[in-house]
């Protein structure tokens, strides 16, 4: 053979390896790169969902290991419900009503938010929010009623905006209780949630119903009013019994603060983290 | 880590104020003057503590540098500090650390990508920088079954406490991570990389335990600097709390009502009594108190010491952005002196209860 063919042999002997060796490095690359990407993403889900469940939570998630026990926490439970909303939803246009509801949801949250507390779920008209559930806070009692107060005069200026629309105005009923429930992730594989569940809430959701009742639109238990700052204006109701208590409840409507107003949380804007 | 570069970060609430006096004193102290201390100035004493602490997170003792540096990483992450991680990936580009290997860092930290021994340290790191809530010295103890001494248990939890503690004070005043997050990516630093990297290696040291006078055992949270004794730190955390602790712009009762919220707030019992017994001493009535810490208000409280106390327990979990609104609000309220002593404050009680994970035995 001549030498050129043995050249031109070297040189393809040469060349495999190299395309194999630059084949290969670009593999290794592009899987970095999307690593990296991935990497990235998970950090960004990691920041989003920390503020619907404690990191430790959402790690326990990430790291796929399934069973999340429950803990005990000490809450604070705010639960609101429109009064009348059955009829109203009756009286106007779908489309009307879920614009309505919806203006209501978002001003809710802003007040839950802007006292430290974060909504768990809407339930049909209703809200669950949660105060110390996501993060130890000695302050939740002063907060959730801090936040009871504050989405009632969200909802004022809301019924202004709805009144010269001329739409009809709402009104709610807002219980708010403290005690200790169990926080987890609870649900099926393809649904699940981080929630408070427990007796606590349940009380919350029986004392919002009370609003019905007796004269107060916002209604707090005993266990609650005992942590409360005492420059809340608050009333004695009379003793009432709730579903799934077997005592009567001491309960109290509170209407206001006589103090300085509390400093809000920072508000969190809509990109934050 | 990326993402940090991407988080919201407001305009800084500070000027810098180079005071050439202080520059000159911190060039002889420490060989530098960080470019952070000019925001502090107006503050002299309390800056040259700042500076001091600063100079900490670069030595060592008993842990390896690997380690730290993922300690670091941990913290910055949980914090989204921008600021401090900006100064993180300058010091480790001067040493040689490319960016694709500081992204390695973050994921083998956050996947979990670590030896046993790794693990363990970095799950009491998450614990301390988190505390949420706040660990006990036993879960302290559970390390030295992973191999780790007591002095490194401890020196752990500090870079942690340090970290914590820069953490709150460049996020509170929107410490601008502009200038910092650029940095390496310019050309005469790129050039300078050698230089810069022995510099600063020369700075990343390991040094020699260290031990307290019998003058600085004595004084508030002693217990907290003891437990630190052996370890750098605690010379310096003694000065930095005496300093903050002297009337300055804000009266000694509300730094210490400072230290008594955030104790609240994580659940650290210790530095709620050292807060009150200090309040007490500086003559405010110990039933004001009891209701200031359980309701953030009472007629004994000035409106700014109310502001001041509505921004600490905000200190404890935050996101950025909200927290520099929130400090900006407060801000508006007090002189530039006042408004660093009271970040100085929440920072350095930020960082006294962590260091409870290592000091404190709780019921």
């Amino acid at each position: 053979m001549s030498d050129a063919v043995w050249l031109v042999a070297l040189l393809i002997a040469a060349a495999i390896p190299a395309g194999l060796y630059w084949r290969s490095r670009r593999e290794v690359e592009d899987l970095s790169r999307r690593l990296d990407l991935s990497a990235s993403q998970l950090q960004s889900l990691q920041l989003s969902f920390s503020r619907f469940a404690p990191d430790e939570v959402i790690e326990r998630i990430i790291a796929d290991e399934g069973n999340v026990k429950g803990d005990r926490v000490e809450v604070a439970v705010v639960f609101a419900d429109l009064v009348g909303f059955t009829a109203l939803s009756e009286e106007v246009e779908p489309d009307v009503l879920v614009g309505i509801l919806n203006g209501y949801f978002e001003r809710m949250s802003d007040a839950i938010a802007a006292h430290r507390g974060h909504v768990s779920k809407f339930i049909g008209d209703g809200i669950l929010a949660f105060f110390g559930a996501l993060s130890r806070n000695p302050w939740q009692c002063n907060d959730a009623a801090h936040a009871a107060l504050a989405m009632q005069a969200a909802l004022k200026e809301y019924n202004g905006e709805l009144r010269r629309e001329g739409l009809p105005s709402l009104r709610v009923g807002i219980g708010v209780h403290h005690g200790v429930g169990i926080a987890g992730l609870v649900g099926s594989r393809e649904l699940m949630e981080f929630t408070i569940i427990g007796r606590t809430v349940n009380v919350a959701a029986r004392v919002q119903d009370l609003t019905r009742r007796l004269d107060g639109d916002i209604i707090v238990t005993d266990a609650l009013l005992e942590k409360l700052d005492p420059r809340f204006d608050s009333r004695p109701l009379p003793a009432s019994t709730v579903k799934g208590v077997s005592e009567a409840l001491q309960v109290y409507a509170v209407d206001g603060y006589s103090g300085v107003a509390p400093v809000e949380a920072a508000p969190i804007s809509a990109d934050s983290p | 880590m990326s993402l940090l570069r991407d988080i919201e970060w407001e305009p800084c609430l500070l000027e810098p104020r180079p005071d050439p006096e202080l520059s000159d004193r911190l060039k002889k102290r420490f060989g530098r003057v960080s470019p952070s201390t000019h925001y502090f100035a107006p503050c002299a004493e309390l800056s040259e503590s700042i500076a001091a602490l600063n100079g900490l997170l670069l030595v060592r003792v008993n842990v390896d540098q690997d380690l730290l540096d993922k300690v670091g990483v941990v913290v910055s992450q949980d914090n989204s500090c921008r600021y401090c991680y900006a100064i993180q990936r300058a010091m480790m580009f001067a040493v040689g650390v490319s960016d694709e290997k500081l992204r390695r860092l973050a994921h083998e930290v956050h996947t979990g990508d670590l030896t046993d021994r790794e693990r363990a340290a970095i799950e009491f790191t998450r614990r301390v920088s988190r505390a949420n809530p706040l660990p006990r010295r036993d879960e302290a103890r559970r390390l030295e079954d992973a191999g780790f001494t007591d002095m490194q248990v401890k020196e752990i939890a500090s870079i942690v406490a340090i970290n914590v503690f820069f953490n709150r004070l460049s996020t509170l005043p929107a410490l601008p991570p502009g200038r910092m997050e650029a940095l390496p990516d310019r050309w005469y630093v790129k050039l300078a990389r050698p230089l810069l990297g022995r510099f600063i290696e020369g700075m990343r040291r390991p040094m020699n335990p260290t031990k307290l006078d019998s003058s600085e055992v004595e004084g508030p949270f002693s217990t907290v600097v003891l437990a630190t004794n052996g370890l750098p730190l605690a010379r310096e955390l003694r000065r930095l709390i005496d300093v903050l602790l002297s009337d300055g712009a804000l009266s000694r009762r509300s730094k210490a009502l400072v230290f008594a919220v955030v104790g609240r707030a994580l659940g650290c019992e210790y530095s709620v009594e050292e807060g009150t017994r200090i309040a007490i001493e500086s003559g405010m009535n110990p039933g004001s108190i009891d209701e200031a810490l359980d309701h953030l208000v009472s007629e004994e409280l000035s409106e700014k010491e109310k502001q001041v106390l509505g921004l600490a327990r905000e200190t404890v979990w935050y996101q950025p952005a909200p927290i520099q609104r929130r400090a900006r609000q407060v801000r508006d309220e007090l002189t530039t002196p006042e408004f660093i002593e009271c970040i100085v404050a929440a920072s350095t009680a930020n960082m006294v209860c962590r260091l409870g994970a290592v000091a404190v035995d709780r019921p």
